[in-house]
């Protein structure tokens, strides 16, 4: 179903729900790693990991609030989906507000649950990969010399080469090779693209 | 007694006491020195159905039951030759039989009277069937007041019950939907999974049926019964119910109780309510504990020689000192929810048990925190 590298990280102390989930993932080709408690899954995280986490809220020893703080503190960029009992909507309400994906309540349709864990993937893809897209452009950037970093910086503001020129007290025909080469190098199809990667490098 | 049949008082120039005796409420009977009753007043009339002519001259072992009936006149005998009393001047509680063959519970109390004539013995007969139906009334109150307590204890532990009744209810959703999709994509391959799956799905629907029975057998509403058994066997029985409470709370609770402590004789459902209700006050009073300083010890031992202890200790806020006397009162709580019913039964329960409830503030070592609630249970008298 998904195309998504990533897998689902569940913990859970139960371990029917977990050898459930993990049954039911698989019939949806997600690959399901388990994890019987919060301190055995913070034990063997890696900041690495692409994927989901499926946590349950009410757990004994660390519990799923907790181990989303500790693993906001680590700079976790996987998204987080709660799984909550009856009358833990206050404490799913405070994992939101701290930037959980979503909650799905006790006990849940399948596929809302595999929808849910369907679009973390995604997401957590489409992050990824604008992530590793964003480390390209910038080592691209770092290839540039300082004049076709000066000329870059006019061109995705919009100067033409005339102005340009003048700017910097070269010729137009010289901006003109500066400016090919940063295409070039930058890997750009087209000056949009351009201006997309400078907003890149400026985050 | 309607005729006068003494003269003794007439002859004696006294005041005449049959009228006072007549307007007695108790039964007054005299008898000779072998049990031949001389004399009734009006109220054993009506208290045993019998005109007085059918008593006058009779043994009185008529108006008794069983061996009180056929020794009576054995102990009389036994009386004058020992003067060993069984009954004079100490008054005893027995059954008396009335002229229609009903029994009813009597207090009578005996004196004796050495007079011209000879030995007399005096009787007063009391019925007691007022005063034992009032005590039993009060019992089934009181048994009553102890079941609305307990049901009402499994009402505010239904969210831990709820969440307890999801864990095994989720697990049998996810294995059904993951069966459906795996038909769906290729029965024959998949046949392994599904099996394991329907496997698991049967033993998950015995595990939630498992927590209805454990909390239906406590809530059930029964007359109290005593039977021989050991405490860590009663409190076996209650510890997943417990255990509901303190999963929910993230609250260890550690178990230790010898299954080698002596039989008692208790009933079971009554003594495993206040276990959970002590251990459920524990979970109440540790609400601001840090996560890893909750903890609750249950723990029991042989305090004397015939006497054990069951202890539960928590880590919690402890006990106000102001309202330590009040704690085991009726209707006093500092809960925001709850009538404040809780530890007056447990009280209450204990006591009628021959035991005692009390608590103390854990301060024996350095770093202690909380309440130790602890009842004695007398161990059962073997002979």
């Amino acid at each position: 179903m998904s195309k998504s590298s990533g897998k689902v990280f569940i913990v859970d102390d139960d371990e029917a729900v977990r050898n459930s989930l993990r049954l039911l993932f698989k019939t949806v080709n997600i690959e399901a790693v388990t994890f019987e408690s919060g301190d055995t899954f913070l034990h063997d995280y890696d900041a690495d990991w692409q994927g989901c986490i499926v946590l349950d809220i009410r757990m004994p020893g660390t519990s799923g609030l907790e181990v989303q703080k500790i693993l906001a503190e680590r700079g976790n960029t996987l998204p987080i989906i709660f799984i909550t009992g009856h009358g833990d909507v206050p404490m799913a309400v405070e994992a939101m507000q701290v930037g959980a994906f979503d909650f799905v309540q006790k006990p849940f349709r399948d596929q809302e649950l595999v929808d849910r864990v369907s679009q973390a993937l995604s997401l957590n893809q489409e992050e990824h990969e604008n992530a590793a897209h964003a480390r390209q452009v910038l080592d691209c950037y770092n290839d540039l010399t300082p004049r076709e970093k000066e000329v870059m910086h006019c061109v995705v503001k919009g100067q033409a080469n005339k102005v340009i020129a003048m700017d910097l007290d070269v010729s137009q025909r010289t901006v003109e090779i500066h400016r090919a080469r940063v295409m070039e190098k930058m890997k750009a199809r087209s000056l949009a693209d351009l201006v997309r990667m400078a907003m890149l490098l400026e985050n | 007694m309607s005729e006068p049949r003494s003269t003794n008082s007439e002859t004696e120039g006294a005041v005449r006491l049959d009228p006072v005796i007549d307007a007695m409420i108790e039964s007054m009977i005299v008898i000779d020195e072998n049990g031949v009753m001389e004399r009734v007043n009006k109220a054993t009339q009506k208290m045993f159905g019998y005109m007085p002519d059918e008593l006058l001259g009779k043994n009185i072992s008529m108006l008794m039951v069983g061996s009180d009936r056929s020794r009576h006149d054995d102990y009389m005998h036994r009386y004058k030759q020992t003067g060993v009393r069984r009954i004079i001047g100490i008054g005893r509680d027995v059954l008396a039989l009335r002229k229609d063959g009903s029994n009813f519970p009597a207090n009578i109390a005996v004196g004796e009277v050495n007079g011209p004539e000879g030995r007399r013995f005096v009787g007063l007969v009391r019925d007691l069937t007022d005063q034992r139906e009032l005590e039993e009334q009060a019992l089934r109150r009181r048994e009553e007041m102890v079941n609305v307590s307990r049901l009402s204890t499994m009402g505010e532990m239904a969210a831990a019950m709820a969440h307890e009744l999801n864990q095994p209810l989720t697990a049998i959703a996810n294995y059904g939907a993951a069966c459906i999709r795996l038909l769906e994509h290729d029965p024959i391959g998949n046949q392994e999974d599904i099996r394991e799956a329907l496997q698991e799905i049967t033993d998950q629907a015995h595990r939630a049926g498992e927590v209805i029975r454990r909390t239906r057998s406590f809530t059930r509403s029964t007359d109290s019964e005593r039977e021989e058994t050991t405490l860590s066997k009663v409190a076996a029985q209650i510890r997943s119910l417990a255990e509901l409470d303190t999963k929910a709370n993230n609250i260890r609770l550690n178990w230790d109780i010898p299954e080698e402590l002596l039989p008692i004789l208790v009933d079971p459902i009554q003594i495993q309510q206040v276990i959970l209700n002590l251990i459920r006050n524990a979970v109440d009073a540790m609400r601001d504990t840090a996560p890893d300083e909750r903890i609750i010890d249950v723990s029991a031992k042989l305090t004397g020689p015939h006497e054990l202890r069951l202890e539960v200790r928590d880590r919690g806020i402890g006990v106000d000192e102001s309202a330590a006397p009040e704690i085991f009162n009726a209707f006093y709580t500092t809960k925001s929810t709850g009538m404040g019913m809780g530890l007056a039964i447990c009280r209450t329960i204990i006591l009628a048990h021959g035991g005692t409830l009390r608590f103390r503030k854990n301060d024996k070592r350095p770093g202690d925190t909380g309440s130790t609630f602890f009842f004695t249970i007398p161990t059962k008298v073997s002979n």
